[in-house]
């Protein structure tokens, strides 16, 4: 018995994506194993590491709590897409440069909630990046670089 | 090792030392970087593991007919099935089967594999398997398993040599000095002390992929120990070791717990079975059934004279491993003998470790290796007397910690740093003695781990015709900064910038043989390897240009060849000597610690890994919780290879360590089955739990037996958070707590129970 | 085993008619952000996964009625923490919605879909109920409307039908003086599930109400009838009386989270704490209007 396929287009990293996908696929397998944009990384699976996160028609979300058959329509930028994004490039080089990245696992879902911070409030505290970086998990360095980091990047485009 | 070499030379370049950023860091921040699950193999099966719901149980009988039948299914095997010539592995004994056969040991053991077209499909036949099994009841605490008759976690025939085999024991460590019994202090301080079951929690779930080939099998793994890995593989198959190919891209995330082979062999055996290529990515949850720390409780008695000045030592401490050995007889040792006196110059010294086996996840090493446990009575023991004798506890410390150059332990070397200097820049950087507000208090703590007592590191460097270079280092780079230091190292010896020299890991048909990477013993033993292969570049460099040029040649400065008095860079030299036919400079370097039989570890430490953790907290009482304002670190790193990177290490040790200290833990039901598998109801520290400032200094005296002074780093940061904090909590709440985590409920109940 | 089926119907008619069909095997998708987690635990095993996000009639809407407000099912913790009206009417809720998971999280997560999942530490649940609010059913056999108060029956068990959706809720207007505040207590600082939470509000005839969650297999309302929580004159000691035969009405039980003794115990701190944030709350009640 062939399963359900349910056709879905989206525009991911502002290319427009057909594909005809089966029920239970989530966003996070069709970007990783269909689109092969690998950037996007599995970890916890329960939205609690953030490992997983894009942009979604503007939105910061977990790709692993999101059927890739409901992403249909939708807008989305991961971190592929990122250094096109208004802070993209520059929280990427202040990344390196505060020495923010080890493992670099939680990276890329890091750096992308970063992004959706800035767009949202360009001129944070170091209180409102810990608040808002608090959905994604790092185990290597301690955060204190990544909020510098996010510190370093933030201000008028 | 010898040192004369790696001591000279640093100034010249600049790099050495300098806070580059991190070598990989560009593909990390870009998500190009191709982690194991990031690699598509052609034709792959997915797996999935069946596991029980139970601690500990019987197997009667594994019914697969109707997860054979669901679609996308290829192939399943249980443990029932396997032929007796199947092997058993482990990284020292080999005591673990690579399914349960008729017993299932621990919560999360699995009984069968489901291969399958998808991840889905063989999540969907996993969950069709029938497993038709009895609980049986385990040992689930060290109590349990010291308890006479108490059943036996291992089949004594998995280890006919041990004397420990009817027991519950792994082994027994008696180690000391000076006389305990006889010692006279003012102060005895006897405590009970227990350090929680934790999990490493890297980042990135455990992955594998296994690929049969023609002339072998290449196993993709994100492994600390790649040759390690190779030689499990090989002696599991009955394969020469030229035959086994590990390919290891950098892990997401390793802290100890990627070190050894955990479900390799089991896919090596399907895939040669079956014939195809298999991939098995854990979740989260089973990652937590794969690995964990060691838990532990100690028994410490600690005598002191009236003045604050140590007289002995006296400790048992039993660290609750898991149902198979794993690494844990190394880490009770190492953790335990270095442990039992700190950094401090102690007379009388006895130390009773054991490690106690139990139907619980395997234990494998974890940043620190046995020693947070170890530390954390030890430490909060001279708080207790600095109490008790009204000294301050920085003082009470600086008493008893040895002079450079004194011998501390009779049968170590003696101390190589300057320990007190560690201790006061963490005093000074925390304000200690300062005026605090109410609610608040500081607590600070010394840390030792002694660094590796073993190593084996080869590098080899190629000097390629354009003048730029590639090194082949065995070291994995799991975010500690391994290709940093290798690239700053060979841009210095070699006079190249950066960005001309490629560090190639990960891989064993290509990379030569490092032991492993732990015991922060990558900078300093294939750190001299690769500097040892730079110079062997040079050397050759040298005779090179003199017979190219025809004239005398000698190295002025490293990457500086002068000849026929005309100073030429190794650039220079190559694009001139190769410009016709083509070729390159191939060099190599080595460096090892070897087999002492005579030291109660079989190896001297290369060098002392010495820290220093000071904070400042403040404590709501009337709920427990916790906020951190500020955390220092101090370490003793020799030198700084990059200043930035050794911080990095600092802060992140740091967090980890506040994580075990104030959050994390599994919880067990009375059945074996750990109740917070995952990342919802397991904790570890996000963003918002992090010290309002974190601040992690070093001390710098080139006094390490590394590359230009280094001694190892990355380690200690987590040593000393856990009595740091409790001296603090002390200080702000009067409650001493002596369990970890100090959570706000225990905080709590020590306050108002 | 009869394979999944995913259904996106874009009518009320069409969304109830798949829950009819397929009974207990559907389960409704909205947010995603509770049954995505369970689903790929495999803790549900559904035939039919009705993703309800094209409904024409779910709404995600907040539309005022005078004072009286209505929250359609499709409002997402973020629309409703940003919405400027509700931060000045419902702090309560406000701050409650905020402590939903991560901002990834709340960008997904409803309202509608916190209050129908029936986790008994929902955090927006407590506010929502000392609100006084109700819910706005639609099932096969019509529409209904029904307290919030009574909807929950056991843990992951409301009042709903599986043939019925949540279509919105309602919050009734509150004549001023009014003030309400929440409070819960976690592991960590970061996000976290609630350990304890409640919600409190004191109305214009200075009756305070008191909704805690994570302390019984459902969340609790209690009101207090002795008058000693709405006057701040009363001695400590009265008040906390007054606290306590509040939290004796509540069974809180050990966990991996928190011991039922400090969850108790915690009822009684939290709760002062609450309490005067909603007696704060409602002397400035005018000066924010």
């Amino acid at each position: 018995m062939a399963g359900q396929l349910i056709p879905i287009t989206l525009t991911v990293n502002g290319t427009t994506c057909r594909s005809e996908v089966p029920p239970h696929l989530t966003l996070l397998e069709f970007l990783r194993d269909t689109l092969n944009l690998t950037g996007s990384k599995r970890c916890c699976g329960e939205g609690e590491c953030g490992a997983c996160t894009a942009i979604m028609n503007g939105e910061a979300v977990n790709t692993c709590l999101i059927l890739a058959a409901e992403a249909d329509g939708s807008d989305l930028i991961t971190v592929e897409g990122l250094s096109a994004m208004p802070y993209g490039a520059r929280l990427q080089q202040t990344f390196l440069d505060q020495g923010a990245v080890q493992c670099g696992f939680c990276t890329p879902g890091m750096v992308v909630a970063a992004q959706y911070l800035l767009m949202n409030n360009p001129d944070p505290t170091p209180d409102e990046i810990r608040e808002g970086l608090s959905g994604n998990l790092c185990r290597c360095t301690g955060y204190a670089r990544i909020v510098e980091a996010v510190m370093g990047a933030a201000g008028d485009e | 090792m010898s040192n004369a070499d790696a001591h000279s030379g640093i100034t010249h370049s600049g790099i050495i030392g300098r806070p580059i950023n991190r070598v990989g860091g560009p593909e990390r921040v870009d998500g190009t970087y191709r982690y194991v699950g990031d690699i598509k193999i052609p034709n792959v099966l997915h797996t999935r593991l069946v596991h029980l719901d139970c601690g500990r149980a019987r197997i009667h009988s594994v019914d697969t007919s109707a997860a054979l039948q669901m679609p996308g299914v290829r192939a399943i095997l249980s443990g029932k099935e396997l032929p007796a010539s199947v092997k058993r592995f482990g990284p020292a004994n080999r005591d673990r089967p690579i399914l349960a056969i008729d017993e299932t040991t621990f919560h999360g053991e699995p009984v069968a594999i489901v291969a399958a077209d998808t991840v889905w499909a063989a999540a969907q036949g996993a969950a069709a398997v029938v497993v038709d099994y009895q609980e049986l009841p385990g040992i689930y605490t060290v109590e349990d398993a010291l308890a006479p008759g108490a059943a036996l976690v291992q089949d004594p025939a998995l280890r006919p040599n041990s004397a420990y085999k009817e027991t519950n024991i792994l082994n027994e460590w008696k180690f000391g000095w000076g006389a305990v019994d006889s010692a006279e202090a003012d102060l005895v301080v006897e405590n009970d002390y227990t350090f929680p079951m934790m999990t490493q929690f890297a980042i990135e779930p455990f992955t594998y992929a296994v690929e049969p080939t023609s002339d072998g099998i290449t196993v993709y793994s994100a492994i600390q120990h790649p040759n390690y890995l190779q030689r499990v593989i090989a002696e599991f198959l009955d394969m020469p070791l030229s035959r086994v190919r590990v390919i290891a891209p950098d892990p997401g995330g390793a802290f100890g717990g990627k070190q050894h082979a955990k479900f390799e062999p089991l896919l090596a055996y399907l895939a040669l079975r079956i014939g195809r290529p298999l991939r098995l990515e854990l979740t989260l949850e089973e990652s937590f059934q794969a690995a964990r720390r060691t838990s532990a409780q100690a028994h410490i008695r600690t005598g002191f004279q009236r003045n604050g000045t140590l007289v002995f030592q006296d400790v048992e401490i039993n660290y609750l491993i898991g149902a198979y050995e794993d690494i844990a007889g190394r880490l009770v040792a190492k953790g335990s003998y270095a442990g039992g006196g700190g950094p401090y110059r102690i007379p009388n010294v006895r130390i009773l470790a054991r490690g106690v086996f139990s139907n619980t996840v395997p234990s494998t090493a974890m940043r620190g290796f046995g020693l947070p446990q170890m530390n954390w009575p030890v430490e909060c023991q001279i708080d207790e007397a600095a109490r008790e004798l009204g000294i301050d506890p920085v003082e009470l410390r600086m008493k008893n910690l040895p002079e450079y150059g004194e011998v501390f332990m009779p049968q170590d070397p003696p101390a190589d740093g300057r320990w007190a200097e560690t201790l006061r820049k963490g005093a000074d950087a925390i304000g200690w003695g300062k005026p605090l507000p109410p609610g608040r208090g500081r607590g600070i703590s010394m840390g030792l781990k002694l660094g590796p007592t073993t190593g084996a590191s080869y590098a080899i460097v190629r000097l390629h015709g354009d003048g730029s270079a590639t090194v082949l280092a065995g070291t994995s780079d799991m975010g500690q900064g391994a290709r940093t230091v290798y690239t700053q190292i060979a841009a210095h010896e070699l006079g190249l910038s950066p960005q001309r020299i490629m560090v190639v890991m990960g891989d064993t048909q290509g990379v030569p043989f490092d032991l492993q990477t732990s015991a922060s013993r990558s900078a300093v033993f294939m750190g001299n390897a690769v500097l040892r292969a730079c110079r062997d570049v040079a050397r050759q460099v040298q005779e090179l240009a003199a017979e190219h040029y025809k004239a005398d040649a000698v190295i002025v400065e490293p990457g500086t060849v002068e000849v026929g008095g005309q100073r030429k860079t190794f650039d220079q030299v190559m694009t001139d000597r190769f410009s016709k036919v083509k070729g390159e400079v191939i060099g190599s370097g080595s460096a090892r610690a070897e087999y002492d039989e005579t030291h109660p570890l079989n190896g001297r430490p290369a060098f002392y890994e010495v820290t220093c953790t000071a904070v400042e907290i403040e404590v709501d009482k009337e709920t427990g919780v916790m906020v951190f304002h500020k955390l220092v670190t101090v370490a003793d790193v020799g030198r700084a290879l990059n200043s930035q990177h050794v911080a990095m290490q600092d802060d992140g040790g740091a967090i980890q360590g506040l994580g075990h200290t104030v959050m994390e833990q599994y919880f067990m039901d009375d059945r074996g089955r750990v109740r917070n598998l995952g990342a919802l109801d397991y904790r570890i520290p996000t963003t918002m739990d992090t010290p309002r400032e974190l601040i992690s200094l070093h001390v710098e005296n080139g006094d390490g037996p590394g590359p230009y002074g280094a001694k190892g780093a990355a380690e200690g940061g987590i040593l000393a958070v856990s009595p740091a904090v409790a001296a603090a909590v002390c200080a702000a709440t009067g409650a001493m707590i002596r369990e970890l985590p100090l959570t706000p409920q225990r905080i709590w109940e020590a306050l108002h129970t | 085993m009869s394979a999944l089926h995913y259904a996106r119907p874009e009518s009320l008619a069409d969304a109830i008619a798949i829950l009819e069909q397929y009974g207990p095997g559907a389960r409704v998708l909205n947010g995603g952000t509770d049954l995505m987690v369970r689903f790929q635990k495999m803790q549900v095993t559904p035939e039919a996964i009705v993703d309800i996000k094209r409904v024409r009639d779910m709404s995600d809407a907040i539309v005022w009625d005078g004072d009286s407000v209505t929250i359609g099912a499709r409002v997402v913790m973020t629309r409703l923490i940003r919405d400027e009206r509700i931060r000045r009417r419902y702090p309560a809720l406000v701050d409650a919605a905020s402590t939903v998971g991560s901002i990834q999280i709340r960008n997904r997560a409803t309202l509608a879909g916190n209050i129908c999942n029936a986790s008994p530490a929902a955090d927006t649940v407590p506010p929502l109920l000392v609100h006084g609010a109700t819910v706005q059913l639609v099932g096969s056999s019509g529409s209904r409307e029904t307290p919030l108060d009574g909807f929950f029956l056991a843990p992951g068990k409301t009042a709903r039908a599986p043939d019925e959706l949540l279509v919105s809720i309602t919050i009734p207007p509150h004549r001023s003086p009014y003030g309400a505040a929440f409070g819960r207590l976690t592991r960590r600082h970061g996000v976290d599930l609630a350990s304890i939470n409640m919600a409190c509000a004191i109305d214009a005839e200075r009756a305070v109400t008191f909704a805690f969650g994570a302390v019984g297999p459902t969340p609790i309302t209690v009101k207090d009838t002795s008058g000693a929580l709405a006057d701040h004159t009363v001695s400590d000691a009265q008040r906390d009386a007054a606290l306590q035969a509040l939290i004796a009405r509540t069974s809180p039980i050990s966990d991996v989270r928190a011991s039922a003794a400090y969850r108790s115990a915690m009822l009684l701190v939290i709760g002062r704490r609450v309490l005067a944030q909603a007696q704060q709350r409602r002397a400035d009640f005018d000066a924010r209007e």
